[in-house]
Formats: structure tokens, C-alpha cells, sequence
């Protein structure tokens, strides 16, 4: 049933595979520089936060944001330049396959293109900086990453379906998906809010993924009510992303 | 026997207040080659789009082989062949990628597609090309690229819009012959803005105007609708046209006269009136008498008028 959701997603990877250094040197850069400047230039003034040194309590953050904004990205430009610029996607609906199946395989793209990248500046911190971490904790932490990828890659693919021009997809990253990765702890601890706002804040799935995934790397904590809000929120996401393509392609 | 390929009934679709199709009725037999054709915004493109499952009519029926547009949009979609109005090509891939990726959404064996795409790149001239990414080919080769991708699942009925806007004069040469050559193995639908592709290629022309169909019919049959009326060229030698011309006029079979230079054109009510003129010329300084053939062009303009659409 899903041949057709598999021969879209293999166009993908093999487009990826094309253009891999370029599209990982680009990746890398930002996170990296953010760790150079907040990481190194920044430490002294910082100190200790939540009783880990600053580079190491920013670092798990990045790796997350690396990943979940790398879905995002390609799965709203992607869906965009398919459906408005290529017409591609009306290509790929005049042969057997379903629309199901076409949204199904560009999720899954948009959530692979973060697992790899994710992994990728992982990695890159790792060699380069004193960043350590027991690699038992990895399998706690994927159970945040994967979710969270995923969740990203169908936002991504919502946007991409509902918005027609390329500066309002730039609008909904500035002023949508920015503040909420920057909302969720990544370069301070949830404490710094206070305590009215901190619920609203924590009722969010991308501070739940942001706290539970740093939490699982470094300390190795599973939080369960954490990893469900986000696991839920990625079958919600999921749900409304083939729902909307769908009904945006019968229009 | 003729049994027909695609049937349309009262076809309807309305974006918001604007009627682009309004009950439209059609019939196209199998194995013929169909042309639609009709001013910009006529509904040509809003046709194509419902009868491949891209859109969906606001009432009305339509069947593809006996299916129904609406119920059976899988299996419709796995025996038509469609080349749209804008080429839809992946510009990340390969000509010949782009061919497998479309081999594979229709579910084709490798050792099948293989071969098949081969034969495809070969007949459209792309073979040597093949490796290129299509950005780089030009409009009449990717044109040929898109042709040949709906083609490689062999279909069943091809659908075709515009297929040679844009194309020089050899190119589209080369799209009518294949074209042609593919005509009785399967149904061909295709809309065009050129009347001599339409002449050239298709058995039965339909022309629409503001969503509905105002003529249907075999090339000769909608040339001879075009009124009984016959228009001959009179040319003069000398200075004699503009007396001729007015002489002409004042006959009771003769519709109407125009003169430009020496040359007189006159329509008359029919062509039997032919010899009534022919005995008022006589003496006269005339150098040639010819009929002048009515064309698709005129027939398309008599009905669809002059005026430009916005
Ligand atoms: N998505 C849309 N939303 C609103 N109106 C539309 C839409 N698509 C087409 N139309 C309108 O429907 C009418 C028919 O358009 P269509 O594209 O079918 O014409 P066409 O015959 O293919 O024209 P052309 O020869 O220029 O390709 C036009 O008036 C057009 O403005
Ligand atoms: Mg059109």
C-alpha cells in the first residue's frame, strides 16, 4: 500500500545524498557558532546553571534545535517548492498513488533530513568541544528526539500545504517557530521564568522536548509525562497534517 | 464498433461566483484523437483538471472508460497519461530519473521500466541527454521529457494540454508525428491554441467559449457550418479595381465587397452566383479569380469573436 509513499521518499533521499556535504557544512555552522559564542565567549560571565557549566548545559539544547528546525525547514520548503514552484506534487497525483501516501512520504523526509542532521552536529560537538555523555543516555534521549522530529516535520508540512508565498513561511519561522524553540530552555533553565508564566510555558511541547530531551542526555532521566505530551503531540500533528494536505489538495 | 473512451455529462465547476464550466456535454470515442480548443480562461484547463481526479466538478458526471471520475479516481489514474499546461518536472533529477521516479509511483518493474524508458528517450531525441538535469535542457526538450514521462506506464487515454506551446516549428513537427503514430492504440485528449495542430491532428474538435461547448464536430463539418457563403479574391491589373469594386457592389448576389489596392474581395451569397460576376467582369483587367478557402481560424473567430480575452 505504501509503494508509492516509498518511491516519493526515495526520490528524496536520493536528492539529499546529492547535495549531503554542502547541505551539513550549512547545518553545522549555526549551532556551532552559537556554541563558540555563548559556549566559550560567554562561560566565565555565566558560570554554573542548574550546577553544569554553560557550554554543557547548551549543548544537548542545540543538538534538538539542530534537529527539530532541520525538519521543519525541509518539510515546509520542500512541500512549498513541490505544490507552488515545481508542481510536482500535481505530477506525482495524477499517477495511482494517494494523497495520503504523498504526505505520509514528505513527513517522513522532513523527519529524516532532522535525525541526520541532528546526529551530524552531535557528533561535530562532541569531537570538538568537552561536551561528554554516557552513551546509555543516547537511547533516553532519541526517545525525545524522534518524537520531536517528527512533530517539527508535520508542522513543517502544514505550513508548507497553507501558506502560498515564500515570505510568509519566512514570517511563521520568525516570529512562530524561533520563540518557541528559544522559549523552552534552551540557553536558560525553566527556573529563570516566574512561576505564573512558567506554567503556560511548560504546557508547551516544545519546552516538554527541549527540558525532557537535555534532562535525558545529560542525567539520563526519563520524565515520563514529558516524553508522552510529546509523543501525543506528534500523533496529533501527524493527524492534522494529512487531514489539511488532504483537504487542501481536494479544494 | 465505436465505444467511447470518455463521457462527459453536464459537467460544472464554479470558483466562487465565476462558472468556468457550465454544463458541459462530451463524447470521445475510443482510439480517435480529440481537440479542444477555445479562447484563454474558455475552462480548457478546468476540463482537463476534473477529468484526471486533480479537482473536483461542482455537479454533473464524468466516466473515463466506463468509470466513473468521482468513485474510481486509483484506477482511472493508473491508465491515463497526463502532460499538464506548466511542465511539472523535478529539477533535482535527471531526464532519466524523472522518467523512473514516474515508473515507480505506477507501481512498473525494473527490468519492465528499463526498457521502456530507453525506447521513450530514444524516439523523443533526448537519449544523449539523458543524465542532464532538465534546468538545462530547453522548453522544447523538456516539453518532449514531460511527453514521453506520461507515456512510460503506456496509458490508456493521454491527456495532453498545450503540448506544443512554446515549441519551434520542427519540434512540434516531431510531437504531431508521434502523436499521430499513437493514435488507435489509445484515446487522445488535447487542447491547443494552434487551429493547425488541430487540423493536422485531430479526428473530432470541440471549441468552447465561457465554460460551454458552442461547436462540435469533424474540421469539415464545422468549416461547412460556416454559413453557405463563399468569398472569392478578384485581382486587377491597372487602375480598374476601385470602379470594378463598385460595380460588384451594386449586384443583388453579392453580400459584401472590400478593396485593397488592386485587390477586390467579394462574397457571395452562393457559389452559383460565380458566373453572374464573371459575365459582369467581362473586359475587365483581371488577372486572377480565387476562392478563398475558409479556415479553422475562421470558423474559431465567427464563433468566439474578435475581442481579446482579459
Ligand atoms: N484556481 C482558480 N481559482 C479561481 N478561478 C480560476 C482558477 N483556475 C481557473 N480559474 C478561472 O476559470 C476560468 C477557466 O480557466 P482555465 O484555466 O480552465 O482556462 P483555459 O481555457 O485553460 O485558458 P488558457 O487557454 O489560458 O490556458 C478562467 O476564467 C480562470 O480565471
Ligand atoms: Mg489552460
Amino acid at each position: 500500500m505504501l509503494r508509492g509513499a516509498m518511491a516519493i521518499w526515495q526520490r528524496d533521499m536520493q536528492v539529499l545524498r546529492r547535495s549531503i556535504i554542502s547541505e551539513l557544512v550549512a547545518v553545522v555552522a549555526y549551532p556551532l557558532t552559537i556554541y563558540l559564542a555563548f559556549g566559550i565567549g560567554m562561560q566565565s560571565y555565566i558560570g554554573l546553571v542548574d550546577g553544569a557549566p554553560y557550554a554543557l548545559f547548551i549543548a544537548p539544547g542545540l543538538i534538538t534545535m539542530t534537529a527539530v528546525s532541520a525538519a521543519y525547514n525541509e518539510s515546509v520548503w520542500s512541500l512549498w517548492f513541490h505544490r507552488r514552484v515545481q508542481f510536482t506534487i500535481e505530477s506525482y497525483r495524477v499517477t495511482p498513488v494517494s494523497v495520503s501516501e504523498i504526505v505520509i512520504a514528505k513527513i517522513f523526509t522532513g523527519f529524516m533530513h532532522g535525525l541526520i542532521k541532528g546526529c551530524v552536529v552531535g557528533m561535530v560537538i562532541f569531537a570538538i568541544t568537552p561536551f561528554r555523555f554516557p552513551m546509555e543516555h543516547l537511547f533516553q534521549y532519541l526517545l525525545f528526539l524522534i518524537p520531536g522530529s517528527a512533530l517539527f516535520s508535520c508542522a513543517g508540512i502544514i505550513g508548507g500545504t497553507v501558506m502560498d508565498k515564500p515570505e510568509t513561511i519566512g514570517k511563521v519561522e520568525a516570529v512562530l517557530v524561533m520563540p518557541l524553540i528559544f522559549m523552552s530552555g534552551l540557553f536558560f533553565p525553566l527556573s529563570s521564568y516566574p512561576s505564573s508564566l512558567l506554567v503556560w510555558v511548560r504546557a508547551l511541547p516544545t519546552t516538554a522536548l527541549f527540558e525532557g530531551a537535555r534532562r535525558a542526555l545529560v542525567a539520563g532521566d526519563l520524565m515520563p509525562l514529558p516524553a508522552l505530551q510529546v509523543v501525543l503531540s506528534s500523533v496529533v500533528a501527524f493527524a492534522a497534517a494529512v487531514f489539511i494536505f488532504r483537504y487542501k489538495m481536494s479544494e | 464498433m465505436h465505444t467511447v473512451s470518455i463521457a462527459i455529462r453536464a459537467l460544472t465547476k464554479s470558483y466562487g461566483a465565476l462558472t468556468a464550466l457550465d454544463s458541459f456535454d462530451l463524447e470521445v470515442e475510443q482510439g480517435t484523437i480529440f481537440g479542444l480548443l477555445g479562447p484563454n480562461g474558455a475552462g480548457k484547463t478546468t476540463l482537463i483538471r476534473i477529468l484526471t481526479t486533480l479537482m473536483r466538478q461542482s455537479s454533473g458526471d464524468a466516466f473515463i472508460e466506463g468509470l466513473d471520475i468521482q468513485r474510481y479516481g486509483c484506477e482511472i489514474r493508473s491508465m491515463i497519461g497526463v502532460v499538464s499546461q506548466e511542465n511539472s518536472l523535478d529539477r533535482y533529477l535527471t531526464a532519466r530519473e524523472n522518467l523512473e521516479l514516474h515508473a515507480r509511483l505506477h507501481g512498473m518493474e525494473k527490468q519492465l521500466y528499463k526498457r521502456r524508458i530507453d525506447e521513450l528517450l530514444e524516439l523523443m531525441g533526448l537519449a544523449g541527454r539523458q543524465k542532464d538535469f532538465p534546468d538545462t535542457f530547453s522548453g522544447g526538450m523538456q516539453r518532449r521529457l514531460v511527453i514521453a514521462r506520461a507515456l512510460v506506464h503506456q496509458p490508456r487515454v493521454l491527456f495532453l494540454d498545450e503540448p506544443t506551446t512554446g515549441l519551434d516549428p520542427q519540434s512540434r513537427r516531431a510531437v504531431w508525428e508521434y502523436v499521430r503514430s499513437l493514435a488507435g492504440s489509445m484515446t487522445i485528449f488535447l487542447t491547443t491554441h494552434y487551429l493547425e495542430e488541430a487540423e493536422q491532428l485531430c479526428d473530432r474538435i470541440a471549441i468552447m467559449d465561457h465554460g460551454r461547448l458552442i461547436a462540435l464536430g469533424s474540421i469539415q463539418e464545422l468549416k461547412d457550418r460556416l454559413s453557405g457563403a463563399t468569398v472569392y479574391e478578384i485581382e486587377f491589373t491597372g487602375q480598374g479595381a476601385a470602379h470594378y469594386a463598385a460595380l460588384l457592389a451594386s449586384m443583388p448576389c453579392v453580400l459584401d465587397v472590400t478593396q485593397v489596392g488592386h485587390k477586390v474581395t467579394v462574397t457571395l451569397e452562393c457559389w452559383e452566383c460565380l458566373s453572374e460576376i464573371v459575365t459582369a467582369l467581362n473586359g475587365a483587367p483581371v488577372r486572377r479569380i480565387s476562392l478563398q478557402e475558409r479556415t479553422l481560424e475562421d470558423v474559431f473567430i465567427s464563433l468566439t469573436g474578435q475581442k481579446v480575452r482579459e
